[in-house]
């Protein structure tokens, strides 16, 4: 059943699903289906008032016109694709109706609660008035992988050429799935570091490949180096890295860069990297593994404009290869969503030309966020483990006494008002996560500082 | 390391489409190829996207406002009841509707159909879904199919049927008698339709597009995809959308939020101005289109070209070559553009099936797509320039 808790077996808290929501449930089970952590809390809240004047009955297709045919036969069985079995669903929508109905101050929803900046909006509404709104070249605006080339080369010092090893797509989401799509064969091994976001597993499904998953753990997330050893081989296609990484804010070493990397030489093994937090790295500097030596030729380097420049709705991102890999993501992009949207591409050209000075306040912006939060944090009692890079921060939870993640995130919600993310859901085994809970700090000061205070009085240790 | 791209998108060519608009690019040439307009959005459209962008609608979105104003359109056009709670999945374009669609009911080895010619990008979605595509074709002039012979190419491997209604590359309109023969189809063999209906508001002569999914039996196994690209003339916004039954429409969102997660965010604010267009935008849409399709057929006709069948919809002409020409497809499209500097797609690469002995052999490698979702001036010019080059019967050559 969808909404129960997957611990409720063991005896622990019990989740008594609130009447709003079974009547929710009954009328329509397909909004339950999303478990993206950075949708779902804007959905869930454009549909309460709605909800709460709906019937419990499910519309049918045969209560409509009356051009329809009563005798037709039953709808036909749900068919759907087996690649969905694997899909995971609904903890994040629960938490969503549950914030809203505690009117919860949402540090769950990994985006800024803040607009991104005035130069770039404005280079968006220009390129929009200046009639830029009809199909961009399919692998990006010329002027937007030249940019992407530019910064790239500031970033890592190596060159590439725009036109054939840089690809635009909608958003890192979509550079991720055709990267994956476009490089993956049914069959092939892929490794993964748990906790991770949540589209690798799902897009890797969808590929049919064989997922290897080595857990991070606490304190530090570092990467297991003998483990991931033993599970490397010559059957290994690819290794996933997400730096700075969501959840844990754990930033990849050098030295576990390296060790990665020799493991993968030796073994002909492709690394795709997800780097979209690269500008928010405040503890060390950020590395990008195809600026190792030899790595180039055989990583994919994922970005994007939004959590850089607080646009996270504009789907712009990217994704950096040499040619042979960059053909099989643009093969898959150009079948996932043709082009990517062309005014906002000229925008983010003029977006990633900007001077060093906005990176350097970002990062001053942020990390005063990140002080606001992690002593506020530290002050309540959670234990709070260090994060170098994103705006996320995990913490254990188990001083307050409950018996995993999910069930305190719900006390959370309902006593405190304060919306934290269960981090089980990040892992492909949930026991692993359930002592952590992830907060972001993409959010204004006043925002955090009310999240704090309510914690601070109403949180209390068991 | 070529060996490293998966085995899926190795089946994948390059687009032959964009080869050529890449020649005509360098050659300076018209663009009649690609089927998006060279004429600014509607203005109160692009207003409301700029107000969207300044008012802060930047962050990951789902505007549910968008999904109530379709399932009243499709309740007042089609008389198809849908909710617009569940039933409703927004994509980036119709292009990534299609491809959730595929994703989230083909498995590998399942059959689909197709009409044949068909937009290329269909097949490329069934075959990263490790799907089977199966053509069925549509026989010139009049791009008809035989009824009785629809049920030969369905097999216990079916799962679904895609209808491209207006037709791209044709201009075809299905007609009710054609929706029913495939409707019956799809109830007895038990399969899904994926409808693309992008062109739905560009129809002609008076002819309606019917949607498939408003017979009778339909609704619980069609999911419909269309989008705001050319209705609204803003093919780079990227807003389109999937809908199905709820549990249909949430297998499709899943595949979506996993694939992009959310379409442009002030984008999909300003689909709710797009979608409150008064009926007379559509009226004028229709009427601006008409003009432009029938301007053309006439420049064709006179230049040589076999207009047998005049498109009753979608922003496209099929154009058979002269009778005389002895060019294939792309050798006359190559010419077009580097003599007359006017650019067409060769119809080729549309066509997947072996010719039937009773069309003939060769028809395959002699129909040009022209693109008419142009300005009057651009039309004008590239009859100018096609003039340039015609003999001495006023029948283009080269």
């Amino acid at each position: 059943m969808i909404l129960s808790s997957p611990f409720t077996a063991s005896g622990a808290h019990h989740y008594e699903m609130p009447l709003s929501l079974r009547s929710f449930t009954s009328l329509n089970r397909a909004l339950l289906s999303s478990s993206s952590p950075s949708s779902l809390l804007l959905r869930g809240s454009s549909l309460v008032p709605t909800m709460a004047a709906s019937s419990t009955t499910t519309v049918s297709s045969t209560d409509a016109a009356p051009q329809l045919n009563q005798s037709t036969p039953s709808p036909p069985p749900v068919q759907v694709a087996k690649r969905l079995e694997k899909f995971k669903t609904t903890i994040f929508t629960q938490m969503s109706s549950l914030a809203i109905k505690h009117n919860a101050i949402n540090l769950g929803q990994g985006f800024p609660n803040f607009d991104g900046p005035d130069f770039v909006k404005d280079a968006a509404i220009e390129a929009i008035k200046a009639g830029k709104n009809q199909y961009a070249r399919g692998y990006g605006v010329p002027d937007l992988n030249s940019a992407i080339a530019s910064r790239f080369q500031k970033d890592t010092g190596l060159i590439v050429d725009p036109e054939k090893e840089v690809t635009v797509t909608s958003g890192c989401t979509e550079a991720i799935a055709a990267t994956i799509l476009g490089l993956v064969n049914p069959g092939d091994e892929v490794v993964l570091f748990a906790p991770f976001y949540d589209s690798y597993e799902a897009v890797l499904s969808m590929a049919g490949a064989n997922i290897k998953c080595i857990t991070l753990r606490p304190p530090d997330f570092a990467v297991p180096l003998e483990q991931l050893k033993s599970v490397v081989s010559a059957n290994t296609k690819a290794i996933m890295i997400n730096t700075p990484h969501n959840p844990t804010g754990k930033m990849f070493t050098r030295e576990e860069l390296e060790f990665i990397a020799q493991l993968c030489k030796e073994n002909d093994v492709l690394v795709f990297t997800d780097e979209v937090y690269d500008k928010l790295s405040f503890e060390m500097d950020h590395i990008s593994m195809a600026s190792l030596p030899g790595m180039f030729y055989r990583t994919v380097t994922l970005n994007s404009l939004g959590k850089t420049f607080s646009l996270t709705g504009w789907k712009i991102g990217w994704a950096v290869a040499p040619p042979h890999l960059t053909w099989g993501v643009r093969q898959a992009h150009s079948f996932l969503t043709f082009a990517t949207s062309t005014p906002m591409q000229f925008a983010a050209a003029t977006a990633l030309q900007t001077s060093d000075s906005y990176y350097e306040e970002l990062k001053r912006d942020y990390l005063a966020k990140k002080a606001i939060l992690v002593e506020g944090l530290e002050a309540v009692g959670f234990v709070v483990y260090p994060s170098s890079g994103t705006y996320f921060v995990v913490v254990d939870h188990t001083p307050f006494g409950f018996e995993n993640d999910v069930a305190f995130c719900e006390h959370l919600i309902e006593e405190v008002g304060v919306v934290a993310i269960p981090t089980s859901v990040f892992y492909l085994n949930p026991e692993e996560g359930k002592n952590l809970v992830r907060f972001t700090f993409c959010k204004d000061e006043a925002t955090l500082r009310g999240a704090v205070e309510r914690m601070k009085h109403k949180l209390r240790k068991r | 390391m070529e060996g490293k791209v998966s085995r899926a998108s190795r089946k994948l060519e390059a687009s032959p489409i964009q080869e050529l608009s890449q020649l005509a690019q360098t050659c300076g040439a018209i663009n009649l190829a690609e089927g998006f307009p060279d004429f600014p959005a509607p203005p109160h459209l692009k207003a409301a996207a700029l107000s969207a962008i300044t008012a802060d609608f930047n962050q990951y979105r789902h505007v549910q406002g968008i999904c109530h104003l379709l399932a009243t359109q499709m309740k007042g056009r089609h008389g198809i009841a849908v909710n617009a709670l569940s039933d409703f999945v927004i994509c980036c374009g119709q292009s990534e509707a299609f491809a959730a669609s595929i994703f989230a009911i083909v498995d590998p080895g399942d059959e689909v159909l197709l009409f044949d010619p068909a937009y290329e990008t269909y097949e490329s979605c069934i075959l990263l879904a490790g799907g089977i595509p199966v053509y069925v074709p549509l026989s010139p002039p009049d791009w008809s199919f035989k009824k009785d012979e629809l049920m030969k190419y369905f097999t216990s491997r079916t799962k679904a049927l895609v209808l491209n209604s207006p037709h791209n590359p044709t201009g075809k309109v299905f007609t009710r008698d054609e929706l029913e023969t495939i409707s019956e189809a799809c109830k007895i063999m038990e399969c899904f339709a994926i409808t693309d209906e992008v062109y739905e508001y560009i129809t002609y002569d008076r002819e309606l597009h019917i949607s498939l999914a408003s017979l009778p039996g339909m609704q619980e196994r069609t999911i419909i995809t269309s989008s705001l690209s050319k209705t609204f003339s803003v093919t780079g916004w990227r807003i389109g959308w999937a809908c199905a039954p709820a549990n249909i429409a949430s297998a499709i969102r899943n595949i979506h939020v996993k694939i992009t997660d959310s379409a442009p965010a002030p984008f999909q604010e300003a689909a709710l101005t797009a979608l409150q267009s008064p009926p007379d935008y559509y009226c004028s849409l229709r009427t601006e289109y008409e003009a432009r399709r029938d301007y053309v057929v006439q420049i064709l006709s006179v230049l040589g070209f076999q207009v047998r069948f005049k498109p009753k919809g979608s922003v496209f002409i099929f154009a058979e070559l002269p009778d005389h020409c002895e060019l294939s497809d792309i050798e006359f499209v190559k010419k077009l553009i580097e003599k007359a500097g006017v650019a067409a797609v060769p119809g080729c690469g549309f066509f997947h099936t072996t010719p039937q002995p009773q069309d003939g052999e060769k028809y395959q490698r002699r129909y040009i797509r022209f693109a008419f979702c142009k300005s009057g001036e651009t039309l004008s010019a590239a009859r100018q320039k096609m003039e340039q080059c015609v003999n001495e019967d006023g029948q283009l050559s080269f």
